[in-house]
C-alpha cells in the first residue's frame, strides 16, 4: 500500500494544478472574503482546543488559515503574484501540500469555535473544507478516513455491517424491547411501507451501543409513533463525506437516505443522535444533491421534545437522580442550530441538570469531530486536545455526561479513561427511556407500531 | 488644495479606492453559494447580531481573554479614523472646528500608542511573531506613523509635509496588504452572520 507521504512525493505538476483547480472551484465570495481578511492578530489562538492543550504556533487557527491563505494570495491575487515575500504568498507545492494536510486534517476538527472568536469574523471551517476538497482531489485524504467513506459507498453504512447482521440486531433488540416493556406487540419495525417516520441511526449503535437504539425504540413505543427502520441502505445517518470533503461521494451517501425515504414512502426523515449526521443531512445534503428534499427532516431531539411538550410521553425525573451535564456537539449546535430541544428534554427527564461552562455555541469540541476519530495518525493529538472537554466535565461535578452524538460519545469514552473522569456517558434518548412513565402496554393503534 | 503633496494624497486615495473596489469585486466574482436547505433562522438577524452583540466581550471569549489587546485595537482604529478625518479637512483647505482640535489630537496620538503597543506585542509574542509576514509590520508602521504624525502635525505644523508623505504611502499600500481588511472586515462579518443566522445559531440563545 502506498502511504500518503509517498503519494505526496509522487505528485506531478498536473496533479498539483488539479488540486488547485478544485480548491478554486470550492470557493465562493464568502470564502474569498475570508481569505482576504485575516489580520494575524492571533486572538483566535485560545479559542482552539488544540492550542489550549498544546500552545504552539501550528495550533493557532490563524496559522492553519494562513497556510491556505498564502496559496490563495499567490495564485489568486495580484499582490501575491507581484510581491509574494511582502504579503506572505506561497505557491502550491509539495511542502505546502504537507502543511495543508497537517493543518486541515491533522490539527482541526472543523468545530468552528475560532469563527465566533475571530476579530474579523472569518468562517475558518468553510475555508478548510475547500482545502480538504483539494487534498481529496489529489487522493490525499488519510487512508482510514477515506476507508470509512468507501464503506458507506460500498456497503451502505460506514462500518460495513451486512444486511443480515443489521436485521438480526434489530430483531434481537425488538425481543429485548418486548421484555423490557412487557408488551409483546412492541416493535422495531423494518421496512414498514407508508410509515410516517423513517428513523436513521449511527452504525455504532447496532455494532457497539445497541441499548441506545433500544432506548430510541422505547421512546417511539411509548409515543405510539408510526415509524420504521430501513433494512437496505438508508438506515445509516452518518456521512463522512462531510469530512473528506469529496462532495460527490458525500452526495452519493446522502442519496441513500433520499432513496430509502422514496422506497418506503415515509414523510419525515428522523436523524438519530449524531452531530455530523445531522449537519450532513440537514444542511449540506441539499447542496451536495443540488435539490431540496421532498420530505421533512427532523432531529430525534426535536421529536422527543415535541412528545414531552405535547404530553404524548411522560417522564419522571426522579428516575434519573444523578447529576447530569450536556455536551454540545459542534455540528449539531454551533453549526446545526439545535441547542434548546435537548435542554428542554433533559430538564424534564433528570433531577439535576448542570450546564458546562461555556456551553451551547461557545462549547468546546470534544476533539473527535471533523473525522478525527477515523484518523489514527492524529490520535495522540485528538486525545490531548480533548483535555479541554475533560476539564469542562470535571468542573461540572456531573456523574453522567449526555452527548447527543455517537462520534462524540466514542471520544468522550476515551477521554473518560485517559483523564479518569469516572462518568457515565449516555444519549438523550437513554435518559428519556430511563425516565419514561408507562402504565403497562399502551393500547394498539391498528398500525402495529405499539 | 492644489499643492503637489495634496494632489499626491488625492491620487493615492483614488488608487486605494479603485484598487480596493477591484479586489472586492474579484472576491464577489467567486459567486454566491446557492442554499437549498430550508433556513432555521433569519440571515438578516444573524448579520445584525454579528455586527453588534457578537463583538462584545460577553459574546467573545477572545476579547475577554485579551482585553488590553482589544482596547489597544479599538484605540488604534479610532485614532486611524480620526487621522483620516483630519486629513479630509486639510485636503479640503478647511480649518478643523476648534471644539474637535484637541479630541482629534488625543485620539490620533492615543491611536498611535495603541498601534505601537500592538506592534510590540507582535514582535515579542512568539506565536504572533511566527504568524507575521513583512506585511504585518509594514501595515502597522505606516498606520501608526500616519496617526502619530496627524496628531504631531497639529502641534507642529512643520511636520505636515512628513505626514502627507506618510499618508500618500499608506494609501498606496492600503489595497496591497492586510489593511484591505477595511472592506473585507465588513463583508466577512456579514457572511459569517448570514451563515449562522441561516442555521439558527445567531442571534445567540445564551
Amino acid at each position: 500500500m502506498v502511504t500518503i507521504e509517498e503519494r505526496i512525493d509522487a505528485l506531478t505538476e498536473r496533479e498539483l494544478q488539479h488540486g488547485l483547480d478544485v480548491f478554486r472551484s470550492k470557493l465562493r465570495a464568502a470564502e474569498a472574503s475570508y481569505l482576504n481578511a485575516c489580520v494575524h492578530c492571533g486572538l483566535c489562538a485560545e479559542s482552539c482546543h488544540y492550542f489550549r492543550m498544546e500552545p504552539t504556533l501550528e495550533n493557532v487557527p490563524a496559522r492553519k488559515l494562513d497556510h491556505v491563505a498564502a496559496v490563495f494570495r499567490r495564485h489568486f491575487t495580484t499582490a501575491g503574484r507581484l510581491a509574494p515575500g511582502l504579503v506572505g504568498a506561497r505557491g502550491f507545492d509539495r511542502a505546502m501540500v504537507r502543511a495543508w494536510l497537517d493543518a486541515v486534517f491533522g490539527r482541526c476538527s472543523l468545530c468552528g469555535r475560532c469563527s465566533l472568536n475571530c476579530t474579523i469574523g472569518i468562517g475558518l471551517p468553510r475555508v478548510f473544507r475547500a482545502a480538504r476538497a483539494a487534498l481529496a482531489a489529489m487522493d490525499l485524504v488519510p487512508d482510514d478516513l477515506q476507508a470509512t467513506v468507501d464503506n458507506s459507498l460500498r456497503h451502505g453504512n460506514n462500518m460495513a455491517i451486512t444486511r443480515e447482521d443489521w436485521v438480526d440486531t434489530v430483531q434481537w433488540l425488538e425481543e429485548e424491547l418486548q421484555m423490557e416493556t412487557g408488551d409483546p406487540e412492541a416493535r422495531l419495525p423494518l421496512d414498514r411501507h407508508g410509515a410516517k417516520m423513517l428513523f436513521t441511526v449511527n452504525p455504532r449503535e447496532p455494532k457497539f451501543f445497541p441499548l441506545s437504539l433500544q432506548a430510541s425504540a422505547k421512546v417511539f413505543w411509548a409515543a405510539r409513533e408510526d415509524w420504521t427502520l430501513a433494512s437496505d441502505p438508508g438506515w445509516d445517518l452518518t456521512n463522512y463525506g462531510l469530512f473528506n470533503c469529496n462532495d460527490e461521494q458525500a452526495g452519493q451517501i446522502t442519496q441513500n437516505l433520499v432513496d430509502a425515504m422514496a422506497r418506503l414512502g415515509c414523510t419525515t426523515l428522523v436523524i438519530g443522535e449524531c452531530g455530523h449526521g445531522f449537519g450532513a443531512a440537514r444542511w449540506e445534503g441539499p447542496e451536495w444533491l443540488q435539490r431540496t428534499y421532498p420530505f421533512e427532516l427532523r432531529s430525534m431531539l426535536d421529536v422527543m421534545d415535541e412528545y414531552l411538550e405535547s404530553g404524548r410521553i411522560t417522564v419522571d425525573p426522579a428516575r434519573n437522580a444523578k447529576t447530569v451535564t450536556l455536551h454540545d456537539p459542534c455540528n449539531l449546535v454551533r453549526h446545526g442550530g439545535v441547542s434548546e430541544p435537548q435542554r428542554r428534554v433533559l430538564r424534564r427527564s433528570v433531577s439535576r441538570f448542570v450546564e458546562m461552562t461555556p456551553s451551547r455555541e461557545h462549547n468546546f469540541c470534544c476533539g473527535g469531530g471533523g473525522g478525527q476519530l477515523a484518523m489514527a495518525a492524529y490520535k495522540d493529538r485528538r486525545i490531548r486536545s480533548g483535555g479541554m472537554k475533560a476539564q469542562q466535565i470535571k468542573d461540572t461535578g456531573a456523574e453522567i455526561v449526555v452527548a447527543p452524538c455517537h462520534n462524540c460519545i466514542d471520544q468522550l469514552m476515551e477521554l473518560n479513561k485517559e483523564y479518569r473522569l469516572g462518568v457515565q456517558i449516555k444519549t438523550v434518548a437513554e435518559m428519556v427511556a430511563e425516565a419514561l412513565v408507562t402504565d403497562g402496554p399502551p393500547p394498539t393503534d391498528g398500525k402495529g407500531t405499539t | 488644495m492644489g499643492q503637489p503633496l495634496h494632489l499626491a494624497v488625492l491620487a493615492a486615495a483614488a488608487w486605494a479606492v479603485g484598487a480596493l473596489a477591484v479586489t472586492w469585486l474579484r472576491a464577489r466574482g467567486f459567486g454566491r453559494r446557492v442554499l437549498l436547505a430550508p433556513a432555521a433562522g433569519d440571515r438578516s438577524a444573524g448579520v445584525c447580531y454579528a455586527f453588534t452583540r457578537a463583538m462584545l466581550p460577553q459574546a467573545k471569549e477572545s476579547v475577554r481573554m485579551h482585553l488590553p489587546s482589544y482596547a489597544a485595537g479599538m484605540v488604534f482604529h479610532l485614532g486611524t479614523f480620526a487621522a483620516f478625518g483630519v486629513l479630509a479637512f486639510v485636503l479640503a483647505g478647511v480649518d478643523l472646528p476648534a471644539a474637535v482640535v484637541w479630541p482629534a489630537r488625543i485620539a490620533t496620538l492615543a491611536g498611535a500608542l495603541g498601534g505601537l503597543a500592538l506592534l510590540a506585542k507582535r514582535a515579542l509574542t512568539p506565536h504572533l511573531r511566527g504568524l507575521s509576514s513583512p506585511d504585518d509590520f509594514v501595515a502597522n508602521l505606516l498606520t501608526t506613523s500616519f496617526a502619530a504624525l496627524a496628531g504631531a502635525a497639529s502641534l507642529r505644523p512643520q511636520l505636515q509635509t512628513a505626514w502627507l508623505v506618510v499618508a500618500t504611502m499608506l494609501l498606496l499600500y492600503l489595497p496591497i496588504g492586510k489593511i484591505r481588511h477595511c472592506i473585507f472586515f465588513f463583508s466577512s462579518r456579514a457572511y459569517l452572520g448570514a451563515f449562522f443566522g441561516y442555521r439558527g445559531t445567531f442571534p445567540s440563545a445564551s
